[in-house]
């Protein structure tokens, strides 16, 4: 494989590549590469923040002001988790394992202002992420946060809450449009009672669950949940759904019906999510040159990136959170259910100026201004508090010494090279000749400030 | 040629910027003219309390569900049933003079109590269990605009509500820093070769065209702003900020039907009444300056003010003497035009609660939207709202 087919695979089934690990894989033959991938992250290691005072109870017997001040802890948390899930994919081990937990979180989209709950949810995507899709499914649909986020309680059989029914076929497994409103109102009944303890083990009310007949594609009996999830992973259709997701994130928005036809042959029906993705990263397809440097990064994927350039600390984690606001992904907190939707949609120009400009804000310790993310405060005095104009110098600490072990010895072009995986237009390409490359960190901040590095 | 180091003499280590800009022809139009309709949105944030805003006050249910937190003395009557929360005396001097519309019980069907989800529903104009990516004046955007400016949020970032698929809104907190941010050498550089035309359709196109786009857009508003001065005082808080920052826009004449402006603080769960008075006297001083702006350059009569929140709060305070999320809502449509003045419909009907206590919408937003868009707008609103709505009369 060529370097840039390298860079390829790191880019698409890990957080990008730096010169030093790119010289050490040259040799390698593409299955030994693939292969390393699914060695590192054979293991599964849980991303894990300690949790001091917890109170799993929100509970009728708190007062207002108890309430408030665990709600106030638990935010403390969930910015923590972030940071600790930010920081695990700045230095992943099991690589390829992070990578799909990524993906598969914007999959299995999922909010809690409980950071015990989130965080078992969090470790469940990591563990199933290369495993079978039958299991997960499973799992996430038992997972305390999740049957809160899908309303799980509402779900009685007196009247049963179609939420989670609706979302687990039109979001997680089928696609919309591939059942009709009865399997809808049928599924909703096998998973009334389902519910979760304090510690968020799974657990169904039998009092509230409806044990009776369901008609659910064609099929009649006393279906549980479980049997649901079976009939609906039945369906072809399933696997050509996770299938054309995996594909429009891991190789191209374009979706190409043959290559898809191949997959869902690989996949279905036995759903091993590892043996998917080993096929298509040893796929002829995937380096293909259409497939390559045509994706627009999502704000982690730009910010994993520069780290891999320039190591990076974010020394005030309120900034790190504040940055991925305002570049419109804060892992922990997805836009709705249906998740980003990735692509173009990054992009206005607010955020495009910003992302064109990350590299000198995080590289050079710039001043950015800190005001205008509000989020629902309950007083006047609250929101001016958030409101305030107040500029700041970002603080973060660069290791610029791993940078210059990478940099210090490559020409302009073999920077170029490694930054970008696009070919720059013709325009850019002039304007880096005139550049002074001699210094590399200079330059590599300038060139990550073009548009094509914007692309992997 | 030398190459050069720009980074040394670069912006790009300063504040947020936008990149500079060549020439734009817009400057000659001249919009005030030619009755230019424009729509200003105050978005109340963390869902405001209807019910002590526009007061049912001769209820006693209302009463009953709220011995401490409820609105007794000094309220400003409407009629024999509904009066203004105190703090709200510039609104009612609207209502009096003609120029204010409240529609009462606004809300949808199967209605959402989580800020965000809802929010996301007034943003998208989707249904309660869709969910959708671009916002409705995003997609008036997509259809309609022609520049990121024609939609413009006086903020920071951007919100879902003027995000389109292919054009998106902007936002533009301060003109002139955003002009000078621009100034970047390097990224003037950058874009100096550049050519739309000669553009792809992939996204290394799609990105250098938003980058020229933002450049382009920044020079615009900065140019068409420059020299307009107000006089006209506003109160010292982050909406007059706002308010006064969307007259600058509207009176010099910048090519925008749309400003996005909003207030925070609604999430009123505990100790709810000085906070109330507090946030309403903001939003009602605010919105005086701003009209009172508008008045003296002659653009009130072509600008649209619509106010509301992305919910209302339970009919029995909690507690706490707070008031937890609820349903439906009223909402402020403020202008010189309106064809149905003062109080649009029936106040709630506090006897006809739904399971969780919470009042019943009887009038979809969306139609408030497709009202706006058909008969203000003067655009086809079936194409935004991809449903049909009967069209309220208010205008």
């Amino acid at each position: 494989m060529n370097s840039k087919q390298i860079q390829h695979l790191y880019w698409r089934a890990g957080f990008g590549i730096n010169p030093n690990e790119l010289n050490n894989l040259k040799k390698n033959t593409k299955k030994e590469l693939v292969k390393e991938f699914f060695l590192s992250s054979k293991r599964s290691t849980s991303l894990k923040i300690s949790h001091p005072n917890y109170s799993y109870v929100m509970g009728n017997n708190k007062s207002a002001e108890q309430k408030k001040k665990i709600q106030r802890e638990e935010r403390k948390r969930l910015i923590e988790l972030n940071i600790a899930w930010v920081e695990r994919i700045f230095n992943p081990k099991e690589l390829l394992r992070e990578r799909m937990t990524l993906f598969w979180a914007n999959h299995f989209v999922c909010k809690d202002n409980n950071s015990v709950y989130i965080e078992q949810f969090n470790n469940i995507l990591r563990k199933n992420a290369l495993g079978n899709f039958r299991d997960f499914v499973t799992e996430v649909s038992k997972s305390a946060s999740m049957l809160k986020y899908l309303n799980a309680k509402q779900n009685k059989k007196q009247s049963p809450n179609e939420n989670f029914a609706r979302e687990l076929m039109e979001l997680f497994t089928l696609g919309v449009g591939n059942y009709s409103e009865i399997d809808i109102k049928e599924s909703a009944r096998a998973f009334t009672g389902w519910n979760h303890d304090k510690n968020g083990d799974f657990v169904i009310r039998q009092r509230i669950h409806d044990t009776g007949e369901k008609k659910f594609f064609g099929k009649s009996g006393n279906f549980e949940g479980e049997d649901i999830i079976n009939i609906i992973l039945e369906q072809k259709q399933c696997a050509k759904f996770i299938c054309e997701k995996i594909y429009s994130y891991f190789v191209n928005s374009n979706i190409n019906e043959h290559h898809i036809n191949q997959m869902v042959h690989q996949f279905y029906p036995n759903y091993n999510i590892a043996d998917l993705m080993e096929y298509i990263f040893l796929s002829d397809w995937f380096y293909n040159e259409e497939n390559i440097g045509t994706k627009i990064k999502s704000p982690i994927e730009l910010l994993a990136g520069i780290n891999k350039t320039v190591p990076i600390k974010f020394l005030e984690k309120k900034q790190l959170i504040y940055l991925q606001k305002i570049l419109g992904q804060q892992l922990l907190n997805p836009i709705n259910v249906a998740g980003w939707e990735g692509g173009q949609n990054w992009i206005d120009t607010n955020t495009l100026m910003l992302r064109l400009k990350l590299p000198s804000i995080v590289l050079t310790n710039a001043v950015i201004s800190l005001a205008g993310i509000s989020e629902f405060e309950d007083s006047y005095e609250q929101y001016l508090k958030s409101k305030k104009s107040r500029k700041s110098y970002i603080k973060i600490k660069q290791d610029w010494t791993t940078f210059q072990q990478n940099f210090s010895k490559l020409n302009a072009f073999q920077i170029e090279d490694i930054l970008f995986q696009v070919k720059p237009s013709k325009e850019a390409s002039k304007l880096l000749k005139e550049i002074d490359s001699h210094n590399p960190k200079d330059y590599c901040i300038q060139l990550m400030s073009l548009p094509e590095y914007q692309l992997c | 040629m030398k190459r050069r180091n720009f980074i040394k003499n670069t912006a790009l280590a300063s504040t947020l910027f936008y990149v500079p800009s060549f020439v734009n022809a817009f400057n000659t139009l001249d919009l005030k003219s030619v009755g230019y309709k424009r729509l200003v949105i105050v978005q109340l944030s963390g869902g405001n309390d209807g019910l002590n805003t526009v007061i049912p006050y001769s209820n006693d249910i209302y009463y009953k569900n709220r011995p401490i937190i409820q609105i007794k003395s000094d309220v400003l009557k409407l009629n024999s049933e509904l009066a203004l929360h105190p703090s709200l005396a510039p609104i009612k001097n609207l209502y009096d003079q003609g120029y204010l519309t409240i529609i009462n019980n606004v809300g949808y069907p199967n209605p959402n109590r989580s800020h965000f989800r809802s929010t996301d529903i007034w943003h998208t104009a989707s249904k309660s269990d869709e969910y959708l990516t671009s916002g409705w004046l995003g997609r008036y955007m997509d259809s309609f605009g022609k520049n990121p400016y024609n939609a413009i949020e006086v903020d920071e970032s951007l919100s879902l509500a003027l995000k389109g698929k292919s054009l998106s809104g902007m936002a533009v907190k301060n003109a002139k820093q955003l002009y000078r941010n621009t100034q970047d050498p390097y990224f003037k550089k950058v874009l100096e070769h550049h050519n739309e035309q000669h553009l792809s359709e992939h996204n290394l196109g799609y990105l250098y065209k938003t980058m020229i786009d933002a450049k382009n857009s920044a020079k615009y508003i900065y140019n068409s702003t420059k020299t307009y001065i107000s006089n006209q005082e506003y109160p010292d808080n982050p909406l007059g900020a706002q308010l006064k920052t969307a007259a600058e826009f509207i009176n010099s004449g910048v090519d925008c039907k749309v400003l996005y402006t909003s207030l925070g603080g609604f999430d009123t769960h505990f100790n709810q009444k000085g906070r109330q008075d507090r946030l309403l006297t903001v939003y009602a001083e605010s919105i005086d300056a701003f009209i009172k702006d508008l008045k003296k350059n002659d653009t009130f009569r072509d600008t649209l003010i619509l106010t509301f929140s992305e919910f209302g709060r339970r009919v029995k305070q909690n507690a706490a003497n707070g008031t937890d999320h609820g349903t439906a809502n009223n909402v402020f449509i403020i202008g010189e035009n309106l064809q149905k003045k003062g109080i649009y419909n029936d106040g709630p009907d506090l006897s006809n609660l739904d399971e969780n206590g919470d009042l019943k919408y009887t009038v979809d937003f969306r139609s408030i939207y497709a009202t706006i868009l058909n008969k203000w707008m003067n655009v086809n609103d079936k194409i935004i709202l991809n449903d049909t709505f009967t069209p309220l009369t208010f205008l």
